[in-house]
């Protein structure tokens, strides 16, 4: 089964406008902890990125929510992923601390001037024939309930798939929740 | 044993089996997410957005609605507010995606090398090239050929050609030559005015295939449909529709009454009718009257009933019954107005309208067709003598392929042109004898506009980037080449300041402009125009001029050319969403064929498939027959759009060319004889038709129940005539307790509760068979095209038909034909559920026959179980890239809707009432905190459906439009005897007087 729809060109419409840190009013009770210096990357789980872009560092530190780079998850099925104008709106003015983040930033910036955004490598991935209307779940999970699915980000230093995505998982859920079970709610 | 523990203990047996190829299943991919640079306005992923805009398809002019999804269009719809095609699209409308995504377009400009092999070149050169041949050719002969072009882009070319010293020809191979003519003739107005179907309380139909090709076949089907509809609550009576012409079209499937008066004699049975409806005084006779009445009395019925083949007391109770609606439209069109005496017909079925008082009332000069500023078939073939001649040193040709329609001399005619420059986005035959080629954007990528009728300004406007960046916009290129600075749209806008005075209403042109792009454009109402008879109106009328020059006969038949409803002129061939689409009438797919009566193949002793040469005049064709009672004995009928030598890969090769069997020389109107007398010759070769017909005849199972009117009018509130008893009893009591198993399973689990119960209602009474629906289903739903030879093995996908019964036509009796959509009937008790050994069908809790394609295993047990025969097994890996039964060729992948899965080889698939939709529409409802209401989700047949016979909506809303229409008393069920219950309730076809045997 093979769904030849392109979710690679997924992508965010409208920076929505929300100034951070707003930790306080979405009452993220995270981790306030400054985020660990990295020295052997090797060892972190999940796939390696082309720009070690780190949740921990803004999610987790700097206590940006969830929704300022994925904002379409609230209206439509697919979360998206931050254009690189996203990135560059912070980091046009914000170089980096240390060494390693500064070379990080760097990449992003360059990216940015050569119009060449970084190929992601995909994490949480679903098969073709599986539909997942994020809108729905947010709304009734709320938007701090990505971590049911996606995990802490706010201490993962490299994002990796934290939950299985297979279907018993997503019924164990659903099940508990006493939602519908039915097949074509997913598949179609 | 259950289904359960049937397949462990299978499981267990064939463990080993599965272990060994269990090593075969690879890792998903790695996938990569590139995000944008700078986020597209109006986008969000996983969510469609809509453009209006304009079809470019025919002249029709339909408005569109493109839903995008990132940034790429996935689907066409009619845009509700644009006032030609009310929110409906046909076929071709809707293929338009697969033109944009064709894999054969142009990608980049090109000319022809030395040695004729074609050599990519900039848009620079290229421009230069043109400029440089251009100023070349100036005074010796400058040509440009378009296509129907009623906007700015015509104004471009005609503009640059006056400039240069050129001229501009618009080629149309059916341009409705005779239309304009015959009103001239009869009005002195060479306009076509808009005909009111809507209002119209009986129709005469000329041969007018007005639900295919005939001017605005959405319009009018729409307006048909509201008009001869059958709607219970309604004062006056459904209007009655007849339809005269010598083979059953689709249009006149439709028909209550179908005359098949010789062909040639169409305007001699309407002047008579007009003659019965004056001397009679069934209408107040106009003060022009004496004008006409020579004519008339010339064509009294008495006189003309043994050359058009009727009684002549036939031909007197039609006037009456026409007359007598106060409503009456007369319209020719088809065959009728191309013949050598086309003009005169018209101008008789304009004559017959104005006796009966309705010109004015259902037909409407003023809001007139753009078509009658197309050019003529005596423009085109006065060019070709002048290119022969030497005399063109440049021709360019846009939006028109006057190499297939014309094949034989046009082709030898460019050989004396100097140079030729195409815009084509496809190497059609004309681009392909060019010498350079400028690939157009498609009209899906472009600004451009319309006019289609007289105050409606369609705009068009790119929905999405080119498909291939190295295509660049005709008119641009233009632009440049006259030295013009500017884009297209610059000069589109100001054109439309014009437009902006007019309508403004005191608003900014930005906004003015935005506004008219976001509904598609101004539609502003035309002032009627009154005409009355001109004074050559007497020249309507010589019933002794010979319409053919001979009298056919089984012998000597005339052969009669017709436009193809999905390959229109031939342009539709190379979408394979076209070439798969059953024609309406002969349900033959990828082919063309010869309609042959059944007595006249009885006499050649020929049957379907056997191939018979055709030997015209003027060509010869080799056509397989196929075997019909919708045509007259004398008559043969082939359609038009096959016989490509060129312009890609589904379209190439393919079948024969009817154009070639036509006359190059115009007839007395300036348009183009589509009637030929015909030498048959049996060639002994046989053809397998990739039909999708399964029996020609209904046998009386059901499937369509048909009411006469009298009977449907008499039906009160409540009266069930098809349903007193639909489970036999011996079924009752066999099913009793398997019944009740069945319901104590539903009540299980999240069955139990409130859900709704998905139903659709099928007005047959509205159904035309036009076949919209299917085209809309294979976008909407991922469906594969097979191929042909898949289509003759039938494993066709088409999970929506319309199947076509003939009826009568026995012992002398009228032939008529009825028409279905057949589809998975959503069974409240489906046969293909219990018989899948892995639950990959079900039953959901909103009532539908799911199909999990990812459980499935192929067994294909439903398939076999079901009686409607709507499930379809996939044979193969459609989606394969470079595979050999490839569906979707890169680019045209990019077609393929993102909200469902495309399956692979193994599975069956299936209708699900577009599920998709039902759950996009619950999920929209969800986040708006409410419920979802009547009207909500329409599922893609539905919206597409230009008679609007089809209704979607929950069975357990009382409230909805379906649960009201589940109650009409004309509602049935088809098969309802094998109690399964089906959600789809046909709602019976009414006819005017009796109803024909299956």
């Amino acid at each position: 089964m093979t769904k030849r729809s392109d979710r690679v060109g997924a992508g965010v419409a409208i920076a929505l406008l929300i100034a951070f840190p707003v930790a306080a009013q979405t009452g993220q009770s995270a981790p306030t902890a400054k985020a660990p210096v990295i020295s052997d990357t090797g060892r972190l789980q999940g796939p390696r990125q082309p720009v070690f872009f780190r949740h921990d560092v803004h999610a987790g530190q700097d206590q940006i929510p969830c929704l300022y780079c994925h904002n379409t998850v609230t209206i439509s099925s697919e979360p998206g992923i931050p254009a690189l104008q996203t990135c560059f709106g912070c980091h046009q003015m914000i170089g980096g601390s240390t060494p390693s983040h500064q070379a990080e930033i760097k990449k992003v910036r360059e990216a940015w001037v050569n119009k060449r955004p970084p190929e992601w490598t995909r994490v949480h991935a679903l098969p073709g024939f599986v539909r997942f209307p994020h809108q729905r779940h947010i709304k009734i999970l709320g938007t701090e309930s990505c971590i049911n699915c996606h995990g802490d980000v706010r201490g993962m230093p490299q994002v990796y798939q934290f939950a299985t995505l297979k279907m018993g998982w997503c019924i164990t859920c659903h099940v508990q929740r006493n939602v519908s079970r039915d097949c074509t709610v997913c598949h179609y | 044993m259950d289904r359960r523990r049937f397949l462990t203990v299978l499981g267990a047996t064939g463990g080993a089996a599965a272990a060994a190829s269990a090593c075969d299943i690879k890792a998903e991919p790695t996938e990569h997410l590139v995000p944008y640079l700078v986020p597209p306005e109006n986008q969000v992923p996983g969510t469609a957005t809509y453009y209006a805009t304009t079809c470019r398809e025919c002249g029709a002019g339909c408005g569109l609605h493109a839903k995008v999804r990132e940034g790429r269009v996935i689907k066409l719809e009619g845009n509700p507010e644009s006032p030609i095609n009310q929110g409906r699209l046909c076929s071709r409308g809707q293929a338009a995606l697969q033109g944009l995504y064709n894999p054969d377009r142009v990608t980049d400009p090109m000319e022809r090398g030395p040695s004729g092999e074609w050599r990519k070149l900039s848009w620079d050169d290229a421009i230069a090239r043109l400029q440089a041949k251009t100023k070349e050719a100036r005074g010796k002969g400058i040509a440009f050929v378009t296509g129907l072009e009623s906007g700015s882009f015509g104004e471009l070319v005609d503009a640059w050609m006056k400039k240069v010293g050129g001229r501009h020809v618009t080629c149309e191979p059916f341009a409705f030559e005779a239309l304009r003519e015959g009103n001239r003739i009869a009005f002195g107005t060479p306009a076509i005015p808009w005909y009111d179907f809507a209002n119209a309380r009986y129709i005469v139909s000329f041969g007018a295939d007005f639900m295919e090709t005939w001017l605005s076949p959405v319009a009018y089907q729409n307006g048909f449909s509201r008009a001869h509809g059958f709607d219970a609550g309604r004062d006056a009576a459904m209007a009655k529709f007849v339809y005269v012409g010598p083979r059953l079209a689709l249009t006149g499937m439709s028909a209550d009454e179908w005359i098949a008066a010789a062909p040639g004699t169409e305007g001699m049975l309407a002047l008579a009718m007009a003659h019965v409806i004056v001397t009679e005084r069934l209408a107040p006779v106009p003060a022009d009257m004496g004008r006409v009445r020579a004519a008339l009395d010339a064509n009294a019925p008495e006189r003309v009933a043994a050359a058009v083949g009727i009684e002549a007391q036939t031909i007197t109770r039609l006037a009456r019954e026409f007359a007598a609606s106060k409503g009456g439209l007369a319209v020719a069109g088809g065959i009728a107005a191309q013949y050598a005496n086309g003009a005169e017909i018209v101008a008789a079925v304009n004559i017959l309208n104005y006796v009966a008082g309705q010109v004015g009332k259902t037909v409407k000069f003023g809001p007139n067709h753009a078509l009658a500023a197309a050019g003529s078939f005596r423009q085109l073939t006065d060019l070709v003598r002048d290119m022969s001649a030497g005399k063109v040193a440049l021709l360019l040709a846009h939006g028109a392929n006057p190499g297939h329609s014309l094949p034989a001399a046009f082709s030898q005619a460019l050989g004396h042109v100097g140079y030729r420059v195409s815009f084509s986005s496809y190497l059609d035959e004309t681009a392909a004898a060019s010498d350079l080629v400028l690939p157009d954007l498609h009209p899906l990528e472009q600004w451009n506009d319309s006019r289609p009728r007289t105050g409606v300004y369609a705009l068009q406007q790119p929905v999405m980037q080119p498909v291939f960046p190295g295509t660049r916009h005709a008119g641009e290129v233009l632009l440049e080449a006259a030295g013009k600075s500017g884009s297209f749209k610059d000069y589109l806008q100001s054109r439309w300041r014009g437009v902006h005075q007019r309508y403004g209403r005191g608003r900014g042109f930005d906004e003015f402009w935005n506004d008219a792009l976001q509904h598609g454009g101004v539609y502003a109402d035309a002032p009627a125009e009154n005409v009355r008879l001109s004074l050559e109106v007497t020249r309507a009328s010589s019933p002794d001029r010979p319409a053919l020059g001979w009298r056919p006969s089984p012998d000597e038949p005339a052969l009669v050319v017709f436009p193809s409803i999905a390959l229109h002129d031939g342009r539709g061939a190379n979408k394979p969403w076209l070439q798969e689409l059953p024609d309406p009438v002969s349900k033959i797919t990828w082919h063309g064929w010869v309609e042959v009566h059944p007595d006249t193949a009885a006499r050649w002793q020929v049957a379907a498939g056997d191939i018979v040469l055709l030997k015209s005049p003027f060509g010869t064709v080799r056509a397989p027959v196929w075997i019909t009672p919708g045509v007259r004995p004398d008559v043969l009928a082939v359609p038009t759009g096959q016989g490509h030598k060129a312009y890609g890969r589904y379209a190439k090769d393919r079948s024969f060319n009817a154009f070639e069997l036509l006359s190059d020389v115009p007839t007395p109107y300036g348009g183009r004889a589509h009637v030929v007398s015909v030498a048959v010759a049996t060639t002994g070769d046989h053809r397998h038709l990739a039909t999708t017909e399964g029996d020609a005849r209904e046998q009386g199972r059901g499937v369509i129940e048909v009411l006469p009117l009298a009977r449907a009018r008499e039906l009160k509130r409540g009266a069930h005539p098809f349903s007193e008893r639909e489970t036999p009893p011996y079924a009752d009591r066999a099913m009793r307790g398997w019944a009740d198993a069945q319901r104590e399973k539903a009540s299980l689990g999240n069955y139990a509760g409130e859900h709704p119960r998905w139903a659709m209602a099928i007005d047959l009474a509205k159904c035309t068979g036009c076949s919209a629906c299917v085209t809309a289903c294979y976008a909407e739903n991922n469906l594969a095209t097979v191929g042909e030879e898949l289509v003759s093995r039938r494993r066709q996908m088409s999970w929506l038909r319309i199947e076509r019964y003939y009826t009568s036509g026995d012992a002398g009796r009228p032939v008529g034909a009825v028409v279905t959509p057949m589809l998975c009937q959503q069974c409240g008790n489906a046969p293909c559920e219990p018989v899948c050994p892995v639950y990959a069908a079900y039953h959901t809790p909103d009532g539908l026959n799911g199909q999990v394609y990812n459980r499935c295993v192929g067994t294909r047990y439903c398939a076999n179980n079901c009686p409607y025969k709507v499930r379809y097994f996939n044979w193969y890996n459609y989606a394969e890239p470079g595979g050999e039964w490839e569906s979707w060729p890169d680019p045209l992948n990019m077609l393929l809707n993102p909200d469902v899965t495309v399956r692979e080889k193994g599975v069956m698939e299936k209708c699900t009432f577009c599920v998709q939709r039902i759950r996009g529409a619950q999920n929209r409802a969800r986040l708006e905190d409410r419920n979802v209401q009547d009207g909500d989700i329409t599922p893609a047949c539905a919206q597409a459906c230009p008679s609007e016979a089809i209704v979607f909506g929950d069975l357990h809303d009382k409230t909805s439009r379906v649960a009201a229409l589940a109650q009409d008393p004309r509602g049935y069920h088809v098969l309802a005897g094998l109690n399964t219950q089906p959600a789809i309730t046909y709602l019976a076809k009414v006819v005017h007087g009796a109803v024909a045997e299956a």
